[in-house]
């Protein structure tokens, strides 16, 4: 059975091309990039034909053109300065790198707690958070509706951000990941008269930068892509994020129109890919220490 | 000398930084509409910036939301917060729920006596017939329209032409002979009308036929209890739809809310459909459809049932309502403001702009002296058909709680209809006795008790 | 300091509103009800129902501790977990169901929620009994006690946030939610109405609520199925140390971070019938066009296709990681022994990937419940017919559009159930569960 070092050390050399393969059973190499090949071509065509698209008028797409089309300008005008798209962005983005970091430093202080003290309840305390996984938003979503709206931050900034600054992922990861870690770092920290904080904060976050990273990834792409809770709790279009926004692009007056939209869509996922790419290491390894629970 | 000179300079710059703020701050006038687009939101906020210089004692700004079903969450939720704006844009079909909910007043009971806000006249004769029906509940005025739309048909005359056919059909009879000719061509289009599966289309046809919506004269006798729309006239509706689906003559694309629309848009524009029931506020796009892909569009009126007759048609569209509970200046600002968007000439370019009817008749007949309706004879259709519209409970339209829901119902009882093999009257008393059921769970939660 | 003052004025509002909030809506828990039926009954049935609940829980106990040192003490916690448990819900509920007025399938809902509380606090009631009470030397994994700070004030204060953000955000409303399933409540309305448990006795002759059911399930067969099949096979296929490694493994896995919205959105485009590209190809290729938003047998197809496409990528990923932890010395023994690769793949790699498969298929189906909102509003809207009509979409339909607060929030319940039932039974059917000690 595999263990979680097992499962990390092969995603790693996964990434690094270290495999060494020994196995008779598996066809020969071209066959291997043939379907490799195809697979990503068929992944990544959607993409690519919005991309295409998002430069056409909409005669052009209709004509299937697979070569750039002639409106990337009049899209990029009509996305930007009239259905004021970079606003949501700006919103989206401003939620996003609050959450997560709300996230972050909520779950390395959980993780801290839960492993490096010891207080009476610690496991009752533990349950509690357990169970929130099982309880996805989704399904309090009008509850939590009204609740937010009782608390007077309907249509607020506040409401995209404080219901999902803790996470339960977040604190199980850290707790995971220091509990790997030997106590005689803390002893000596200790010994060193290190308060708790500082013991986070110099010891170890510079030893969970893989975890931290993986954490980011997984709740900035969450937060980014959230789509439900921001239709239901803002309304008018000064706060709203980008999701619920590329609907000003697809509705509206007469013909939809594809360009400005698929510009609109291409545009909306570029933040979350960027932080995805940059992180992808993280990412990787980061998950195998995540379905310890 | 300099000295005092000095002190007096800056005596008088203080008071000058100082009196300003002793002035007037102006009445803040908000304004919440179901518009985002730069033609409606924009002329909206442009009339707000005019009557803003003319009154400075009053800021009037102009806020847009996605659509009505938003800008009604976000009414209910200001209402908790205290927060309300002065002037909010609910539709036609939300009149009961506005009425209902206690956050408005009625524009009559505000102007009282009066029949001018600050110069500035409100004329509540001069509105067309059917709009000032629609509008005036239990006696009184009590919304201001302003967006007014009906169902129209849109033809592709270049097709009718090719068929030998000189003017759309106006009934349903001539519908299907019309049909029979277009699809007869050699280079028929794929199919020959089409329409957006919307409750409102279905509201327009039962209206024709003068069969009410719901019990107690549509609703404006006595609250309405329950509806009535599965009747035989109801069922005739669907009937002719699903007959013209089994002979190929209808598209339906079973597409949802929007989207919907949007193939309409879609077939009519690529030829696929010849004809097309549709809202007049696009009459302007639809006209330009056929402009940009080389065909002739007219607007006529809607197809109705010729075993009954024609009795008349509904309005769409949205009304302002007043919030309750205003300071007084902030109502009169609110009063003044609806009342200049509703004046003559503001009523002639809404229509020209956007293909909203002109909701006054001196607009109209402003328009008429211009000469508009010879140059764009599309526009005038709506108009025309709401004026030859006999007013009956039936034609003004439905006063409904949870109207919003229950059209929902009657849509996909269309849906139903259209895309299985059931029985129309069986999906449309089904659909009845749903719909009756969210009736009175809305009446339970907001009838008045007692 | 002007922030501190604004911080602690602010905190000090929020916390009252919240409390009126709360008494708020606990007085709202107990409305006043027309008693219309014999009295003498509905008295009565507290006691009834309690001292049920105490005996089961006590046999129930006392089977668990039989032999053990304690079992009188276990026995007795038993049935006062047992009375607790049955009353449960039905103590806010005030036994509604069973007045005289009510239809069978409320009696039989209400026997169910006596069950369903009862088993909520003996199971975990037992395990805790059975853990405290019996002389069990259990340390708690990842707690040696080595390298452990002093102090009992820090620890709650680090985890304060985390936990004040839970229960309000997360525990008050699922309970809260269980509330307004008992209510008729619309947005806006001067008022509400109890209705017992109709929210949900209504939704088991709704055909448009089955039918929602139907086509959540089926359509989540699909996307955890085919996507791990292919996903698999992809996997197997790629398994390979080949140059470029790398540069695969991303191109396949980036549309995760594509949202489900935009991936509605660009599949909107796709499978447009008269102007989009697949139907393009193949008529081009076939001679035919499939309706793809328009025909209701089709529509949830194209949900799948794209729900699949974005995760087929990060199916990939983790098979691919599994199936280097095949140990290939049992392979070559088999194929020794004359297995044909399709056997060893079978009846070796396959089961050994079990874990993942696992862990896949929870996290798909989760994906498939829940995430596939996004694509659907944008793609299908619901349609055509309700055929893309999962039973998330529909709560957001019956809640949001017609403003039925009470059903929708019974339906969110019931999904929740749903839910919890479906991962349930996928850990007592996967054979080799993943448990990983620290």
């Amino acid at each position: 059975m595999t263990t979680p070092t097992q499962v990390q050390d092969t995603l790693e050399n996964m990434l690094v091309g270290r495999d060494t393969a020994r196995f008779s059973w598996i066809p020969r190499r071209w066959y291997t990039h043939l379907v490799l090949i195809v697979s990503c071509a068929v992944i990544g065509f959607p993409l690519f034909y919005a991309l295409l698209v998002s430069t056409q008028t909409n005669s052009e797409v209709y004509a299937y053109r697979f070569l750039p089309g002639s409106a990337l300008a009049d899209n990029w005008n009509f996305v930007f300065n009239i259905a004021h798209i970079g606003n949501y962005m700006i919103n989206s983005a401003l939620i996003a790198v609050t959450v997560t970091f709300g996230k972050v430093l909520l779950s390395l202080m959980a993780g801290l707690a839960f492993v490096y003290f010891k207080f009476p309840g610690k496991w009752l305390v533990f349950a509690f958070v357990l169970v929130t996984l099982m309880m996805p938003t989704e399904i309090l979503i009008l509850s939590l509706f009204r609740f937010v709206n009782s608390l007077g931050w309907g249509n607020t900034y506040l409401a995209l951000i404080v219901p999902f600054i803790a996470s339960a992922t977040g604190a199980f990861l850290f707790r995971q990941h220091f509990a790997n870690i030997p106590a005689e770092l803390s002893e000596a920290a200790q010994l060193d008269g290190a308060t708790p904080i500082q013991f986070l904060f110099r010891v170890l976050v510079p030893m969970s930068w893989n975890t931290i990273g993986a954490l980011t990834v997984i709740q900035f792409v969450y937060v980014w892509n959230f789509y439900l809770w921001p239709a239901l709790i803002i309304q008018g279009q000064e706060r709203q994020v980008i999701q619920v926004g590329l609907r000003t692009l697809a509705g509206g007056d007469v013909s939809t129109s594809y360009g400005p939209l698929m510009l609109g869509a291409v545009v909306a996922s570029l933040p979350p890919l960027i932080v995805f790419l940059l992180l992808q290491k993280q990412f990787m390894s980061g998950f195998a220490l995540s379905r310890d629970k | 000398m300099l000295k005092s000179k000095a002190l007096l300079l800056t005596v008088l710059a203080l008071l000058l930084a100082v009196v300003p703020s002793f002035a007037q701050e102006p009445a803040e006038v908000k304004v919440w509409i179901a518009f985002t687009d730069a033609n409606r939101l924009g002329w909206a906020q442009e009339r707000a910036a005019e009557f803003n210089e003319m009154f400075p004692q009053y800021n009037v700004t102009v806020e847009g939301y996605a659509n009505y079903e938003e800008l009604f969450a976000a009414t209910a939720l200001a209402a908790e917060q205290n927060s309300l704006p002065a002037i909010v844009q609910y539709f036609e079909v939300a009149t009961q729920d506005a009425r209902d909910s206690g956050y408005f007043k009625s524009i009559q009971s505000a102007l009282g006596d009066r029949t001018e806000v600050d110069g500035i006249p409100f004329n509540l004769d001069d509105f067309i017939g059917p709009v000032s029906a629609y509008y005036t509940l239990d006696g009184e005025f009590t919304s201001m329209p302003w967006n007014t739309s009906s169902a129209i048909w849109f033809s592709n005359q270049t097709i009718l032409d090719a068929a030998g056919i000189d003017t759309p059909p106006t009934n349903w009879a001539e519908v299907d002979a019309a049909c029979t000719a277009i699809m007869a061509l050699a280079d028929a289009p794929e199919f020959c009308f089409t329409f957006p599966n919307h409750g409102w289309f279905f509201e327009q046809w039962l209206a024709q036929q003068d069969a009410e919506f719901a019990n107690n004269g549509n609703g404006r006798d006595a609250r309405a209890t329950e509806v009535t729309f599965a009747s035989e006239a109801g069922v005739a509706v669907l009937e002719w739809l699903d007959a013209q689906l089994a002979k190929g003559n209808l598209y339906y694309s079973g597409a949802q809310g929007g989207a919907s629309w949007e193939t309409v848009d879609q077939a009519f524009s690529s030829q696929q459909v010849a004809m097309a029931a549709y809202s007049s506020s696009d009459t302007g796009a639809y006209t330009n459809i056929g402009v940009d892909n080389g065909f002739e569009v007219v607007a006529s009126f809607l197809p109705y049932n010729d075993a009954t007759g024609w009795t008349g048609n509904l309005i769409g569209g949205a009304s302002l309502w007043l919030v309750n509970n205003l300071p007084t200046e902030i109502e009169d600002g609110a009063l003044a403001f609806m009342a200049f968007l509703a004046n003559t000439e503001n009523a002639a370019t809404w229509h020209q702009a956007t293909g909203y009817i002109a909701i006054r008749q001196s607009a109209n007949e402003a328009l008429m002296g211009e000469g508009w309706f010879e140059t764009n004879p599309n526009f005038s259709v709506a108009a025309d058909q709401l004026a030859g519209s006999t007013v009956t409970p039936a034609t003004s339209g439905a006063i409904l709680g949870a109207f919003p829901a229950i059209r929902n119902v009657v849509t996909a009882a269309i849906d139903t209809v259209l895309l299985t093999d059931t029985p129309a009257a069986d999906v449309l008393a089904e659909a009845q006795t749903e719909a009756n059921v969210i009736l009175s769970e809305y009446n339970t939660l907001f009838a008045p008790v007692g | 300091m002007p922030l501190a003052y604004f911080l602690r004025t602010a905190l000090y509002e929020q916390c009252s509103a919240f409390s009126l909030q709360l008494v708020h809506n606990w007085y709202e828990i107990h409305p006043s009800r027309l008693h219309t039926g014999d009295d003498t009954m509905n008295t009565l049935l507290p006691f009834i129902v309690g001292a049920i609940g105490a005996l089961a829980g006590a046999a129930l106990f006392a089977r668990s501790f039989r032999g053990k040192q304690r079992a009188v003490v276990g026995t007795a916690i038993g049935a006062g977990a047992g009375a607790i448990g049955a009353l449960l819900l039905m103590l806010p509920l005030d036994f509604c169901m069973f007045d005289p007025e009510r239809k069978t399938a409320d009696v039989i809902f209400g026997g169910i929620l006596i069950v369903v509380g009862f088993a909520l606090v003996t199971l975990p009631t037992r395990a805790l009994a059975l853990r405290f009470l019996l002389p069990r030397p259990t340390i708690m994994r990842g707690e040696s006690g080595a390298g452990a700070y002093r102090g009992a004030v820090l620890p709650w204060l680090l985890l304060a946030p985390t936990l004040i953000v839970l229960a309000l955000f997360l525990y008050y409303p699922s309970l809260d939610t269980f509330r307004l399933s008992t209510l008729l409540s619309r947005l806006g309305a001067p008022r509400t109405a109890f209705v017992c448990v109709d929210n949900y006795t209504r939704l088991a002759v709704d055909s448009d609520y089955i039918n929602s059911l139907i086509i959540t399930l089926a359509m989540s067969a699909a996307i955890v199925v085919i996507g791990l099949t292919l996903s698999l096979g992809i996997a197997t296929l790629a398994f390979q140390p080949i140059k470029g490694a790398k540069i695969y493994r991303t191109l396949l896995i980036w549309p995760y971070a594509i949202s489900p919205a935009v991936a509605g959105v660009i599949f909107l485009l796709l499978f447009n019938p008269t102007g989009g590209i697949i139907n393009y190809f193949l008529d081009g290729v076939f001679g035919f066009k499939i309706g793809w938003l328009n025909v209701p047998a089709v529509a949830p197809w194209a949900v799948i296709i794209a729900s699949i496409w974005k995760s087929i990528g990060y199916n990939v990923l983790f098979y691919l990681a599994g199936l280097q932890n095949v140990p290939n010395d049992l392979l070559e023994a088999s194929a020794i022994d004359g297995a044909t690769a399709w056997q060893r793949f079978i009846r070796i790699v396959v089961p050994m990937l079990s874990p993942i498969t696992f862990f896949l298929v929870i996290t798909n189906m989760t994906y498939a419940f829940f995430d596939t909102f996004g694509t659907i509003d944008y793609l299908t809207g619901g349609g055509p017919l309700s055929s893309t009509t999962t039973m998330m979409y529909r709560i957001y339909q019956v809640g949001i559009q017609n403003n039925d607060l009470g059903k929708a929030a019974a339906e969110s319940i019931l999904l929740f159930v749903i839910v919890i039932g479906l991962t349930a039974l996928q850990f007592r059917t996967s054979e080799r569960q993943v448990t990983y000690g620290a």
